[in-house]
């Protein structure tokens, strides 16, 4: 009985420990959203290693919903993907399928040059910024 | 042991199936709510009441799902995520406590997303490198963590709500063969 105790008390102290753990990692690593209106490029480079880019004037705080809004501009631009809890896996850009299941190809974000830290449902959208999507494949 | 009776008999066979039926039951009724999932509460309870039947079916539940669902990468977590929580259920397994299981289940749903940071880690590993592959983990892990807190609530509150009854119903059940 005092041994069940003793654990209990272990357990819920590892529990808040890391409930204030990851409480503040994520409040220091959260990205806002900038509100009002901002302009974008969205580049994409298929496995042709050939880039097109699309310029975008968007209120859009996140990158999905700036490029729902660049599929409705007729601009050429097209994705598509896998909806699950932590968003949109994304499968088509521009009608070119990366599947990692069958050739470990994938789309790749990056945002201004650097590897992307959240997928577009929770990329925040930046006035200047450039976001391109490219083809890759693991090795 | 006759040399003639078998390892597994009809009854586990038919206990494992119920087992695996009743998880995958819960998971389908509660897909619509996201990060809330009965999995870790009955796989918790499975290795503490029919012991060494939870061998089979975990690797059977995940075999199903991957059928089911496809093979995709959640798939390959799940092949060192269930299996870590019916070990740690497997160390602690005297503890009679629906206050402790809560505290386990809450934390192994708080470090779920962690846990299923790893194979982004290998991906952008084998991509870019180490730093590639850690800031595409941490990423991924940082963006889940509002989730991870959803998981850790529900695990906690279906646990310490449901572990006496089903404790109880266990039992009797046990009792009557």
């Amino acid at each position: 009985m005092k041994d069940n105790k003793r654990k209990i008390i272990i357990g819920g102290i590892v529990l808040v420990t890391l409930m204030a753990v990851l409480g503040i990692v994520y409040f220091r690593n959260r990205t806002v959203p900038q509100s009002g209106s901002k302009n974008i490029v969205i580049e994409v480079t298929g496995s042709n290693s050939v880039t097109e880019e699309y310029q975008l004037s968007t209120e859009a705080a996140y990158l999905r919903l700036a490029m729902d809004e660049l599929v409705d501009q007729d601009s050429g631009f097209s994705y598509d993907g896998t909806d699950g809890e932590y968003g949109i896996m994304i499968e088509y850009i521009n009608g070119e399928r990366a599947s990692y299941a069958e050739d470990n190809a994938y789309w790749a974000l990056y945002v201004n040059g650097e590897y992307g830290q959240n997928g577009c449902d929770t990329q925040p959208v930046t006035d200047g910024d450039v976001y391109a999507w490219k083809y890759e494949k693991a090795q | 042991m006759s040399k003639n009776k078998p390892y597994i008999s009809i009854r586990d066979i038919a206990q494992i199936g119920m087992m695996i039926a009743i998880i995958e039951a819960c998971k389908f009724a509660l897909s619509g709510i996201p990060n809330v999932e009965l999995t870790s509460f009955w796989l918790i309870m499975f290795t503490l009441f029919f012991g060494w039947k939870i061998v089979v079916v975990v690797p059977a539940f995940i075999l199903i799902e991957g059928a089911v669902y496809g093979m995709n990468l959640w798939w390959f977590m799940y092949l060192y995520a269930w299996p870590l929580l019916v070990g740690i259920t497997w160390i602690f397994r005297k503890v009679d406590s629906a206050l402790f299981w809560a505290i386990v289940s809450g934390v192994f749903g708080l470090s779920f997303g962690a846990l299923c940071a790893i194979p982004y880690f290998i991906i952008g590993k084998s991509t870019g490198g180490m730093s590639v592959g850690v800031q595409s983990a941490f990423a991924w892990w940082v963006t889940g963590i509002p989730w991870d807190f959803v998981h850790c609530a529900g695990n906690f509150i279906l646990m310490f709500v449901l572990y006496r009854p089903i404790k109880y119903a266990f039992q009797r059940m046990c009792d009557g063969y």
